[in-house]
């Protein structure tokens, strides 16, 4: 919101960041991943994972299925628990305590490969929910929030409807507009294009663009290589539980470093 | 299904006779289906000697309650109609509300169209009603009946008009009404000199509403997180599921006497119907169960990112699409809990089929093979109540189901 996009890519031009805790963006951290493990039963899914993010920035994390990516993105709002490291979100540490888990939560929006919409609620009433019952904001002003948000997704029409009755592109957009309901600080994508129709990607993808460019901080898990290297400010490529490269999208993709990088990038450009 | 409309002779060809093979199972299908009917309607209105349920409408009705004293549960019957009518009448008008805020107002039906409608809801219950006005000998059940109905009216209207913010107290009503009232309404005579149909549209009304929130909570006991609250609810489910009902049924009557001093114990009809509530209860808390594994894991996530706490994520998000996606099931148990009521008769209870069973040893009546009349009445009062709870929970489902997935 304070500077627009491309001054923001002016200086990290073609840089290399070798360590993922430098960061981007306006310069303070937002997020800050420290040493963080994640064990399913006997299989690590993450393996010392370290990332900041900084406020505004927009990171894009790329990486073959299996890969840690949604885990890392999850246990950011603690839909999974890490079982060592830290995770602080605006100077809130993630702990057992739920009301530290809370304030994060209500600080963070996520968005679902499978929209995750509440099928009993009029779309009106999946983006007023959480605002009315955890914001406690008067359902007038939590109507009118919502409404004004449905128009930035472009769907202020499909308001009265249940999500059954929207396409999944129209259901991904109000999935948005239900986290921003929320008035996030940090917004997560988990792959929110993968379940789509080729043809709803895009409508998608640039609700995406324009919050970037007003200065949301976003971590985005996707597929879309296109959408990496147009809005990402950095892009982190990860294997097998870990962080293997980090860079700004033009270093990425036109000089990788690692090898890996290079194979997983052969393998979906 | 075709959508152009065919003339009729066009539907029957269609339907009935496309090729051979159909043609022979309409046929079979008919003469089966005719015979049936006919031998029916030749039983009801041909051989049948209704003289036996006439003779005894009144102990069908409210068994051996004293003449002296039935206004009482005409008092009650009015009283139940008139809350069922204003909750009805609070439902409609938020209804109509909810609609109007929707973008979608309802179009208000002309008078003649809603008694339609209302005829072809309740036709059973209106038909049996009807037939038991008929069979009466006196005019005291059309008054007894006329009041009930326009109780119902009264209290539909001034629901209607109530300011919509009083709805919350009106919930309570039918839960608060049968402890408060009941008690006074029926004096010096207790539940237990209920009887007849009365005494088992009781014991299933007070069951099906008791067994629920009951159901509900041991559903959710049993999965959570504190283990001293999942055992309880593992050990009191298990444990009723496992017993026979009629089991359940000795034991509150008899078998709680060695356990309890028996001063300290409610009444017969209470213990039974304690005994009713949890036993269902059992049943309910494991459908409710599957209804909430039903809902998919994202839904709960979603609800958690947004930072819902886990009670509000639960009635809020969980429970409305658990409990929607068993409704047939829960109907289902409901619709066996009525007719289970009928087990009271082992404890010597004279419930309607108990009655349906003893008028035909009268000595006007014995020896006569009256069962197929008195039987086929007491089935039929069962009819009505269970073809009516299935339809209504059909329309519930309906209305739910608006723009579900």
């Amino acid at each position: 919101m304070t500077e627009p996009a491309d001054a923001r890519d002016e200086g990290s031009e073609g840089a290399v960041f070798a360590d993922a805790t430098v960061v981007g963006g306006s310069g303070d951290v937002m997020i800050e991943v420290f040493g963080v493990d994640k064990f399913f039963g006997d299989f690590q899914a993450l393996k010392g994972i370290d990332l900041s993010v900084g406020r505004q920035e927009v990171i894009v994390v790329i990486g073959p299925s299996g890969s840690g990516k949604s885990t890392l993105i999850r246990c950011i709002n603690r839909l999974e628990k890490h079982d060592h490291g830290s995770i602080v979100v605006d100077g809130v540490e993630l702990s057992d305590d739920i009301r530290a888990i809370q304030a994060i939560r209500r600080e963070t929006g996520m968005v679902f490969q499978s929209f995750n919409l509440f099928p009993h609620l009029t779309v009106l009433d999946n983006i007023t929910l959480a605002p009315r019952q955890v914001r406690k904001m008067p359902r007038q002003e939590a109507e009118a929030l919502a409404m004004e948000l449905l128009a930035r997704v472009r769907i202020p029409e499909q308001a009265r409807k249940h999500p059954g009755q929207l396409s999944g592109g129209q259901q991904q957009r109000v999935a948005i507009a239900r986290a921003l309901a929320m008035q996030p600080k940090v917004m997560l994508f988990d792959e929110p294009t993968s379940a789509l129709d080729p043809e709803m990607i895009n409508e998608v993808l640039d609700v995406m663009k324009e919050l970037a460019r007003e200065g949301m901080t976003m971590i985005v898990v996707t597929h879309e290589m296109g959408f990496a290297r147009e809005v990402a400010d950095r892009v982190v490529f990860m294997a097998e539980g870990q962080i293997v490269e980090v860079g700004t999208p033009e270093h990425f993709f036109t000089r990788p470093a690692e090898e890996r990088t290079k194979l997983f990038l052969s393998q979906i450009l | 299904m075709s959508t152009a409309p065919m003339s009729p002779a066009t539907w029957v060809r269609h339907n009935l006779f496309r090729n051979r093979r159909d043609a022979i199972t309409t046929v079979i299908a008919a003469v089966v289906v005719g015979w049936v009917v006919f031998q029916t309607l030749r039983f009801v209105f041909g051989t049948a000697r209704w003289e036996v349920v006439r003779a005894n409408l009144t102990l069908f009705l409210v068994g051996r309650y004293p003449a002296d004293e039935q206004w009482r549960i005409v008092a009650v019957l009015i009283a139940a109609a008139a809350v069922a009518g204003l909750v009805t009448g609070v439902l409609t008008k938020r209804r109509r509300r909810a609609a109007i805020a929707d973008d979608a107002p309802l179009p208000p039906l002309p008078f003649a169209r809603r008694l339609g409608l209302i005829g072809a809801r309740y036709w059973p219950a209106l038909v049996l009603l009807l037939v038991l006005l008929l069979l009466a000998r006196t005019s005291t059940p059309w008054v007894v009946a006329g009041a009930v109905i326009v109780a119902a009216v009264v209290g539909r209207l001034v629901g209607g008009a109530l300011p919509p913010k009083v709805g919350i107290v009106l919930y309570a009503l039918p839960v608060v009404l049968p402890f408060v009232a009941l008690p006074f309404l029926t004096g010096p005579l207790g539940w237990d000199d209920w009887g007849g149909m009365m005494l088992t549209i009781l014991l299933a009304t007070v069951s099906m509403i008791a067994c629920f929130p009951l159901g509900l909570l041991l559903a959710l006991g049993r999965r959570s997180t504190l283990p001293a609250l999942r055992g309880l609810s593992i050990g009191v489910i298990e444990f009723f599921r496992g017993v026979p009902l009629v089991a359940l049924v000795l034991m509150s009557d008899v078998g709680l006497g060695f356990f309890f001093p028996r001063d300290a114990l409610p009444g017969r009809v209470v213990r039974v119907t304690i005994a009713f509530t949890i036993f269902t209860a059992a049943y309910v808390a494991e459908i409710v169960r599957g209804g909430l594994q039903s809902v998919p894991r994202g839904q709960t996530e979603a609800a958690q990112a947004l930072g819902l706490p886990p009670v509000r994520m639960m009635a809020l998000v969980v429970l409305p699409q658990a409990l929607r996606n068993v409704i047939p099931a829960l109907v289902g148990q409901f619709i066996s809990l009525f007719k289970d009521t009928t087990l009271v008769f082992i404890i010597g209870f004279l419930d309607v089929l108990s009655v349906a069973d003893n008028v035909i040893q009268q000595p006007d009546f014995r020896g006569q093979g009256l069962f197929a009349e008195s039987l086929v009445f007491a089935a039929a009062l069962f009819w009505v109540g269970a073809y009516t709870l299935s339809r209504e929970s059909q329309r519930i489902e309906r209305r739910l189901g608006v723009g579900s997935r």
